[in-house]
């Protein structure tokens, strides 16, 4: 029922997201990396404005637009775009050859956000995850052993670059979703945790633990207020 | 041998040797469409490469050490870099040679085809359900189905075997009553198509 909001204006570009949702994250980690000028319109996905499935066909999120009503969606997608049509700090290597890797590892994840996501559904809904967990902890192996072989603390190299911020925002949420034993037997993995903290972009968006808590019990509650949780006005 | 018609690689074959400079190697198969997509981009680039082919139903050991996974297509190059997935190794090209960009330049354009082949990617590996629509068959699949009637028809339906997923779904759409009911007989339909590529008039009345 909400009004759809008009164009995006010049010299800026708009981002619809959710507050807590991983794969937007992603998106605003990028925006926030390269100080690139945006707004956020915030999408109630329990409750979609019907002007939204005019931006995304299923009414997904994360979705770009910019002033010449160009859409940009799949979060990956968004980060590259971002990269490549903003001048500033390139968050892929310039190498075509490193960045072939940043992509291979991206490959190496995509069993990740599912097997977090199932962990999180299966312990709210009070039912045994001890199998999923071991499939997340086998998966964070592989990630260690990158990291191991490579020899260097992120998993770009020894700077912060694309591929970390495309995974961080699955290991923000470990805590919050319970499952943050599931790094005990992974170091390496425990160091770059750290090093991310450090990060002043990853800073700058870190979710307050409780606000997402709050969020998520509304959430499993099924309540569409769930998503502006912790929100004052 | 360093053309795409060499015979494959297989269990128990020495490893090959480090790659010329001035070259890059493809590791393929002759019948693999995800390998076609490097090969097209290689001969419209014009770029400088040799082919060895593996034995997809008998892997030789030393293969894996280019790519864990053990699939084709793989890219080698003359100082060693290797590279795997079929639309990684076609973006590292159009990055890393001259020549004709295959890619546009534009940042939003570049996306709007990555955009299309995610769209694409779903449609050929359907990871997360055995149906498109879900769990149970539904109007998507029956939207779909079509074209991969013609695959049966045409006796090409092997080629999903290298998409299991996607060899499952076929196999479930076969199942399903009103897709069986319909199924095209594969002579009547060559039949068709060899009266409708000669433009013959009769070509839709094959048959009756």
């Amino acid at each position: 029922g909400s009004a759809p909001p008009g164009p995006v204006p010049e010299g800026l570009i708009r981002l619809y997201s959710m507050r807590f949702c991983p794969y937007a994250h992603r998106t605003r980690l990028v925006l926030q990396a390269k100080g690139i000028r945006h707004e956020v319109i915030n999408i109630n996905l329990r409750n979609k404005p019907e002007w939204y499935f005019t931006k995304h066909p299923f009414g997904k999120i994360p979705v770009l637009e910019n002033s010449k009503c160009q859409l940009i969606y799949e979060s990956v997608i968004a980060c590259e775009y971002l990269d490549d049509a903003y001048p500033g700090r390139k968050l892929y290597p310039c190498d075509s050859y490193e960045r072939a890797r940043q992509k291979m590892l991206l490959d190496l994840f995509y069993k990740v956000p599912h097997l977090t996501k199932e962990c999180l559904i299966a312990s709210r809904c009070g039912r045994e995850c001890a199998d999923l967990k071991l499939a997340l902890r086998q998966e964070f192996c592989n990630l260690e052993e990158i990291l191991g072989y490579q020899n260097t603390v992120f998993f770009g190299g020894d700077c912060i670059s694309m591929i970390d911020y495309l995974f961080w925002p699955w290991f923000e949420r470990l805590d919050v979703y319970g499952i943050a034993d599931c790094v005990n037997h992974t170091p390496a993995l425990r160091l770059w945790i750290a090093a991310m903290k450090q990060d002043p972009t990853v800073c700058a968006l870190l979710i307050d633990k409780n606000i997402f808590l709050g969020f998520l019990n509304l959430y499993f509650q099924n309540n569409p207020d769930a998503f502006d949780y912790g929100l004052s006005c | 041998m360093s053309g795409g018609s060499a015979r494959s690689l297989g269990k128990g074959s020495a490893p090959p040797g480090q790659v010329p400079e001035g070259l890059i190697r493809v590791y393929s198969m002759r019948f693999c469409p995800f390998a076609k997509r490097t090969l097209l981009v290689l001969k419209a680039k014009g770029i400088g490469h040799e082919v060895i082919n593996i034995n997809l139903k008998n892997k030789p050991e030393w293969f894996f050490k280019k790519n864990p996974f053990g699939l084709v297509p793989v890219l080698e190059n003359s100082q060693g870099q290797v590279i795997y997935e079929s639309a990684i190794t076609c973006e590292y090209l159009d990055e890393a040679y001259p020549g004709k960009k295959l890619l546009p330049d534009d940042p939003y354009e570049k996306a709007c085809q990555k955009m299309v082949f995610e769209l694409f990617s779903k449609v050929l590996t359907n990871k997360k359900t055995t149906f498109f629509g879900g769990s149970s068959l539904s109007m998507i699949d029956y939207l779909i189905w079509p074209w991969f009637e013609w695959l049966v028809a045409l006796e090409l339906n092997e080629y999903v075997n290298h998409t299991p997923n996607l060899k499952i779904w076929m196999e479930a759409m076969m199942k399903d009553p009103a897709v069986s009911s319909l199924f095209i007989d594969p002579k009547a339909f060559r039949g068709f198509l060899d009266l409708y590529l000669q433009n013959n008039l009769e070509a839709c009345d094959y048959g009756l």
